[in-house]
């Protein structure tokens, strides 16, 4: 009723220990992550899809709170999901530390010698020409060269040999390979980082903080140490089929050191990435970036390429049918010291445009051929500098236009201006179209170790599964002018293979002994050997 | 000849391979009914036939396309398909001398191609930029070789369990009237496998092949057992390799080699439930039966991470279209 009968701690940690240990725990958690994956595979996951999840939680109201509460959209981050990783490679551990022991002892301690040899599932008596010693010599001979580990009994003329280790080695050598991931995971998450970014043709890129579009990810311990390096973007070049299925995306830039120096061309392209300092840059997306300037009363004002966004495609139409939008927002610049706001929007094959302005099938635009501008003027007061969105609650529509590559509209009327012409107040001007491309910029210094441990995985699961231990017993005696020579052998595993390869290795070792004399009659058949009980008492 | 000519051909010869898998898998089953070595001879050589006449769709689909043909689900099932016969002929009747499970596997490629004419045909193209790549040749390849293998366990130990109760029951029926029978190491499973509690291998071809003396169709139960696991055993390995090629790829195309995509998370979800296999039968207790629906669990889980993730749940492996 007391404390004596409740353990100590020393015994709960004992017992849990005990329990992490078992096969039988190891395989529960297993389980237990495997049916997680399978609710992180049906349910929509924050990391893969955060728009689907968004979707989900509005649909269903009371099931999207309760699976949120859970870690449900997110399962591979939850606490739980790394808690049972980590029992289970507590487990791992637990259960290889005490196995690779005993094989670390059993690798330098010979092999057991055997008393009763004739019990063993394989067993062979015979009678060979060479004399006792050479014939103990000759099977231990032949064992060593068949790569058997032999022992010679001191006290008797007898070898133990054994044989198969590898099993043992490669199982455990693979189940430390999850430990070896484990680690390449952690170390190359946990130091890495992966960001987004958008370049357009004729731009540099480089690897600062600053010039990631969207948020980078980043591992905990990573040290905010960008790497200066950078890209510079000549060219990008995308192809289809006509079917509009895309073939190939090519970004042609120029790998650019730390310092600024060109280090030499690159093509990066889906399957292709660049690497620079340790920093791997992938092809991810691309779009289109008009070149625009204003001008007021005939002077820039502002200039640069405009990175837009394509429209989403509606059910059944094209994605690449449909136009890319942009903003430009320009605080003060409007009548007034008002602001200003430009919306633009591209068909970069106005083959495209014309089809929606006959009403006919949607077209893809996968060229540019004539590109085409659509543009709205707002004036106002712009509420922030965002270019991805506008709020008009405190803006005024001034004007719309169409723009032409090469040509210049008024901003104020959003008409047409001839050339030589110039605006009365400021002028939008569509000097070429040009693509940007999208790149994913990552480090994973965990790479070669997660590599390393994917090998030890297979190279060690291969003994394991097909490996097989076996031992063999040899004792000689004296016999006549000759020896006996009796061998004994067992497997665990494979046992009929090993049937027929006890009977070669016995053959072996009956040539090596200078070829066997008649048969000694089976062990059942004899008399019981006295000589032998004494010796083995 | 055209790009055109040859798609035709490709599709000419699936739709002959595919009915020639049917009549030699109709062949095997009468053959399992009537026990005449004659039908047996007959539903060989057209699934020989129909063996042959999918090797020529599979080339012929390559050359209308100019790429390696396993390019989307269409090509995969075609693949998939041979390779369950090429297994069944060459592994189960070949060095098995197993010829009761033709049938079942036959039955398998037939599904497996009329879904894939039904549901999943496109016509001959090239692939996509992220599909273009060294390493989703190597890991599509394994990961083919290793469902076909898994495809085969399934067959067997579907076979292992029907064939394990009806010895169950003959037993039960035999020990209200007389004592057991002394003989068959398969009427006993459990004792038997004590017997070698660290036994992960099973025993050699030997225990599986049909005895010439005894003359029996349909191997013991635990013939049966020990087939479906040394083919799981050899599948394994192969589906690691083929995940592993698969996270070396991702790694190439998307900057992250595992990414918890729905493909990877179900191709994880089938290995896990093959290592527990292996290990439940590395444990003494959890042979035999238990065993065998952790294999099947491992199956279902196979073919959700082979239609079901490709259709239904969306990813960024995009072949299905
Ligand atoms: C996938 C293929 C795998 C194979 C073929 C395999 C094979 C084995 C074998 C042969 C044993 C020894 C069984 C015995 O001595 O009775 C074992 C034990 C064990 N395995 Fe695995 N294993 C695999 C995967 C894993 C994985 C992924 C984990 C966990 C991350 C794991 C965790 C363990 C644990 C904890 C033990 C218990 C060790 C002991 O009790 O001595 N195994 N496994």
């Amino acid at each position: 009723m007391t404390s004596a009968q409740r353990p100590t701690l020393h015994q709960s940690v004992a017992l849990v220990w005990r329990t992490l240990r078992s096969m039988r725990t190891a395989l529960i958690l297993l389980l237990m992550i495997g049916l997680a994956s399978v609710a992180g595979s049906l349910l929509p996951q924050w990391p893969n899809s955060p728009e689907r999840v968004i979707e989900y939680r509005a649909e269903h109201a009371f099931w999207g709170t309760f699976f949120d509460r859970a870690g449900l959209f997110d399962v591979f981050g939850s606490w739980w999901f790394v808690l049972l990783t980590t029992l289970l490679f507590v487990s791992l551990i637990a259960c290889l530390v005490p196995r690779t022991r005993a094989l670390w002892r059993a690798l330098r301690t010979p092999p057991m010698h055997a008393r009763e040899i004739d019990a063993f599932p394989c067993y062979t008596d015979m009678a060979v020409v060479a004399a006792p010693d050479v014939s103990l010599e000759a099977a231990s001979h032949t064992l060593r060269r068949r790569r058997f580990r032999v022992a010679r009994d001191p006290g008797r003329p007898a070898l133990a040999a054994e044989k198969g280790v590898a099993r043992e080695v490669g199982s455990l050598a693979f189940h430390w390979a999850f430990i070896l991931l484990l680690a390449g995971v952690l170390y190359g998450k946990g130091t890495g980082f992966s960001g987004f970014a958008v370049v357009v043709e004729g731009q540099t890129w480089i690897d600062a903080q600053a010039n990631y579009d969207g948020q980078i990810r980043t591992g905990r311990f990573f040290d905010g140490d960008f790497t200066g390096a950078g890209v510079r973007l000549r060219d990008f070049r995308s192809d289809f089929r006509r079917t509009g299925q895309p073939m190939d995306f090519v970004s042609e830039v120029d790998l650019l050191g730390p310092d600024g120096s060109v280090l030499g061309p690159a093509d990066i392209r889906v399957n292709h990435p660049a690497s620079i300092e340790g920093i791997r840059i992938y092809q991810i997306n691309f779009g289109w970036a008009p070149t625009i300037e204003i001008r007021d009363r005939g002077e820039v004002i502002a200039s640069g390429a405009v990175v837009m966004d394509r429209d989403p495609a509606p059910e059944g139409v094209e994605d690449f049918a449909m136009p890319w939008r942009g903003i430009v927002k320009q605080p003060g610049a409007g009548a007034g010291g008002a602001d200003r706001a430009i919306e633009l929007e591209l068909w970069p094959d106005s083959r495209g445009l014309a089809a929606l302005l006959q009403g006919d099938e949607p077209q893809a635009m996968l060229v540019e051929f004539d590109p085409i501008i659509r543009f709205t003027v707002w004036e106002g007061t712009l509420t922030d500098l965002s270019t991805n969105r506008l709020d008009t609650r405190l803006l005024d529509e001034v004007s719309t236009g169409i723009l032409g590559a090469g040509r210049t509209a008024d901003l104020a009327d959003g008409r047409e201006l001839t050339a030589g012409e110039t605006a009365s107040g400021s002028a939008i001007s569509f000097p070429e179209l040009r693509q940007y491309s999208v790149f994913q910029v990552s480090r994973d210094a965990g790479v070669p170790l997660v590599l390393a441990a994917a090998i030890l995985i297979l190279v060690g699961l291969l003994p394991a599964l097909y490996g097989s231990r076996r031992k063999v017993w040899v004792r000689i005696d004296p016999d006549g002018e000759g020896a006996r020579v009796r061998v004994g052998g067992l497997a665990m595993q494979r046992k009929p293979q090993f049937e027929d390869e006890f009977a070669r290795l016995v053959d072996a070792i009956a040539s090596a002994a200078g070829g066997a004399r008649a048969q000694v009659p089976a062990p059942d058949d004899r008399e019981p050997d006295d000589r032998e009980k004494v010796q083995t008492r | 000849m055209t790009d055109l000519q040859w798609a035709r051909i490709s599709n000419d010869a699936f739709n002959v391979a595919l009915f020639a898998y049917i009549a030699a898998m109709i062949g095997s089953f009468v053959f399992l009914a009537f026990r005449r070595d004659a039908i047996w001879q007959v539903s060989r050589a057209i699934a020989v036939a129909g063996v042959a006449a999918n090797l020529v769709s599979i080339a012929a689909r390559g050359l209308a396309a100019h790429r390696v043909p396993w390019g989307n689900m269409y090509e995969y099932s075609s693949l998939l398909a041979l390779l369950v016969v090429i297994g069944a002929l060459v592994v189960l009747e070949g060095v098995y001398k197993v010829r009761s499970l033709t049938g079942f596997a036959l039955m398998f490629s037939v599904l497996t191609m009329a879904v894939a004419v039904s549901f999943l045909y496109v016509g001959p193209g090239p692939l996509v930029p992220a599909l273009d790549s060294y390493w989703i040749k190597i890991h599509v390849q394994a990961a083919i070789w290793g469902s076909s293998l898994f495809a085969l366990g399934g067959i067997a130990t579907i076979a292992y369990l029907i064939v394990d109760r009806a010895e169950r029951r003959k037993l039960a029926a035999l020990g209200s009237q007389s004592p057991p029978p002394i003989m068959g190491g398969s009427l006993d499973l459990d004792a038997v496998s004590s017997d070698a509690p660290d036994d992960l291998v099973a025993d050699s071809a030997e225990d599986v092949r049909e005895r010439p003396s005894e003359r029996r169709l349909v191997p013991s139960a635990a013939g049966l057992d020990r087939l479906a696991y040394r083919i799981i055993s050899v599948a394994f390995p192969i589906w690691t390799f083929a995940v592993i090629a698969g996270a070396i790829w991702a790694q190439e195309a998307w900057g992250r080699y595992w990414g918890w995509d729905p493909k990877e998370t179900w191709s994880f979800i089938t290995w896990v439930i093959f290592a527990g296999y292996l290990h439940a039968r590395a444990t003494s207790g959890w042979k035999g039966r238990r065993a065998a629906v952790i294999a099947l669990v491992g199956f279902a889980s196979l073919l959700v991470t082979y239609y079901v993730v490709n259709l239904w749940i969306v990813g960024l492996h995009s072949y299905a279209k």
